[in-house]
């Protein structure tokens, strides 16, 4: 006969053995909402930073200086200064960065089939920050075409604005392309005649647009002499959603589309819920291990005259440790391996669910996860194992 | 292994116990391993608290009781139980077995208590055949007799290494052909294990060839 079959005889856990169950349900639950938060976490990482759900280009915000009512009519406080430029570049979420080239010139579009002509304006940005591709967006110097990119906005306000309003016909983008408005640039007494083609239409750029080259040029042969400082800048970025944009931008009082990181927000009320979820399960945790070291008190309490007796015969305290413990632990370990079960499954649900919708997350969970179930046994083994001792010691 | 009691006075007792001559209270005195020592002690005179002084779980006494040189209070619990274990064993006035277990268990409660026990499980129902409670061995502690708890008890202690026995009234239930059986049995394994026994009672008694007796 082994000595903690007898011991068996003796102390009986089953008391209160119903408060136990119910620890080791809370444990569950516990682990559970931490796993939850921790996986959550994980998948949303991976979701937005994992080379397989890597969007097929970053994301291109237009950023300029909020205007505001103190502003108006001092265009010198709506530019970047130097410095901010290169505090702008050293920011962790730009991957590259460009000032857009505002145009130091008049600038007036004639179209003459439709019989009309209008002021207008150009800004350039370098060829790599361009959503379009064509052939012919390049300019040098002679040529008399140039090629023009315009917002898709404009032909959309056009088409289903002003067309339908005015009795206009609409116009496709295939007809607005084959049409050749005269350019006339002009400064003081210098002026330039060319001729327009409308060569894509942009839905990332909000202005309309002209090669760097022309734009140099222009600037160089019509301008008034002072460099203009830039007001509108073009970042690229991988994480358009980054909380940590969002709040530089705020910071500065910078301005971007709001519809491009609309995300951060989602993402902010996202980490706000796993971080409940997660301070909950730690709450849990922790009533858990109360519950349980009650449970070990009451066990102990209830066979003091017992356990002194033992101790009487010789039974050393480690001994009576150790029984007690495994009467506990084989209960802990399941209740940790259902959770990381449950959480396994769970993981395999969701990253087919979501894999339906194009995201991929693992379908395993995480080593964190492993890692966190592996660390809460470890404490609920050691609160354990201090109940137990504190205890017994109180009886020896 | 030595004990060593010095000036022992127990707190309780203390008026009392000043009051009348004693060979134990509040002198030097040494048990030298292997003696077989008697002491005997009227009612009243403190053999039962001398018992639990000696065995170490009970605290209330000035002066000092030391085993091999140390005194007791400044052995941890660990090594305590180590030497309940392997160096002193004990029969207890009140037995004190477990009601819960029944006879055969409480034997086997202390011949495991050393993952490496000293001896088989046939020793156990060697020794209930000498003292002829066999027929109890599967009953629950709490329907024996007296006297057939007692004999488990003795059993119980013999179950392990000692180099001390300690025994408290061993044999009060018993009638003088179980006593005799029960103290011839002991004497054998004190003396397989050279080792030596402490034993109070209220009378004189020629059950064994005392080392030396004191009187309480």
């Amino acid at each position: 006969m082994q000595f903690n079959e007898i011991l068996k005889k003796i102390i009986h856990t089953g008391v209160g053995r119903g408060r136990f169950w119910m620890a080791s349900i809370g444990l569950g639950i516990a682990m559970l909402l931490i796993l939850v938060a921790l996986q959550v976490h994980t998948n949303f990482n991976e979701l937005l930073y994992g080379s397989r759900n890597q969007n097929e280009r970053a994301d291109y915000l237009v950023v300029n200086k909020k205007i505001t009512n103190d502003m108006m009519g001092k265009p010198e406080l709506t530019v970047f200064k130097p410095e901010e430029l290169k505090d702008i570049a050293a920011q962790p979420f730009v991957e590259d960065f460009s000032i857009i080239t505002a145009a130091q010139y008049n600038v007036r579009l004639e179209a003459d089939q439709l019989g009309f002509s209008t002021l207008a304006f150009f800004e350039s940005v370098p060829d790599s920050f361009i959503d379009v591709q064509s052939t012919d967006w390049k300019w040098q110097e002679g040529q008399q075409i140039v090629p023009i990119i315009v917002p898709r906005d404009f032909t959309n306000m056009f088409n289903f604005g002003f067309a339908l309003g005015n009795n206009m016909p609409q116009f496709s983008e295939e007809t607005i392309k084959t049409l050749s408005p005269g350019i006339v640039v002009s400064q003081g007494m210098r002026t330039g005649r060319f001729l327009g083609r409308i060569v894509g239409f942009s839905d990332r750029i909000s202005t309309v647009l002209v090669p760097q080259s022309f734009m140099d040029w222009a600037n160089n042969i019509y301008s008034t002499g002072a460099a203009k400082a830039p007001s509108r800048i073009i970042v690229k970025t991988k994480d358009p959603s980054s909380t940590v944009l969002t709040n530089y931008l705020e910071e500065h009082k910078y301005v971007t589309d709001e519809e491009k990181t609309k995300y951060s927000k989602i993402r902010g009320i996202v980490q706000i819920i796993v971080s409940a979820v997660g301070f909950f399960g730690l709450v849990l945790l922790m009533f858990a291990l109360l519950v349980f070291s009650m449970f070990i008190q009451l066990v102990i309490e209830s066979y003091r005259n017992e356990i002194r007796l033992l101790i009487t015969l010789g039974a050393s305290p480690g001994q009576l440790q150790r029984y007690l413990l495994k009467q506990f632990i084989p209960m802990y370990l399941v209740t940790g391996v259902v959770a990381f079960v449950a959480i396994t499954g769970l993981q395999w649900w969701a990253s087919g669910l979501l894999a339906k919708r194009n995201m991929f997350v693992s379908e395993w969970p995480g080593i964190m996860s492993l890692v966190a179930t592996v660390a809460i046994l470890a404490l609920v083994y050691a609160v354990n194992w201090f109940a137990v001792r504190k205890h017994i010691a109180e009886h020896t | 292994m030595q004990i060593q009691l010095s000036a022992v006075v127990p707190v309780p007792l203390r008026e009392r116990i000043l009051q009348r001559q004693s060979d134990i209270w509040n002198r030097d005195v040494t048990f030298q391993p292997g003696q077989f020592i008697k002491i005997k002690a009227p009612s009243g005179t403190g053999k039962t608290t001398l018992v639990h002084y000696l065995y170490h779980i009970r605290y209330d006494y000035t002066g000092s009781i030391s085993v091999d040189g140390k005194p007791w209070q400044d052995y941890n619990r660990d090594q305590l139980s180590a030497i309940r274990q392997r160096q002193v064993s004990v029969v207890f006035q009140d037995l004190r077995l477990f009601d819960q277990l029944s006879a055969l268990e409480n034997i086997e409660l202390k011949r495991v208590m050393d993952p490496q026990p000293y001896y088989p499980q046939e020793k156990t129902l060697e020794f209930a055949e000498r003292l002829g409670v066999t027929h109890v061995l599967k009953q629950s502690g709490a329907t024996l007799s007296y006297g057939e708890r007692q004999r488990i008890a003795i059993i119980r202690a013999l179950m392990q290494p000692f180099e001390w026995l300690m025994m408290d009234e061993p044999f009060s239930h018993l009638d003088d052909a179980n006593a005799d059986k029960a103290a011839r049995l002991i004497a054998e394994e004190c003396h397989a294990r050279k080792a030596g026994f402490i034993l109070t009672d209220l009378d004189h008694d020629q059950r064994f060839d005392y080392t030396v007796s004191y009187l309480l």
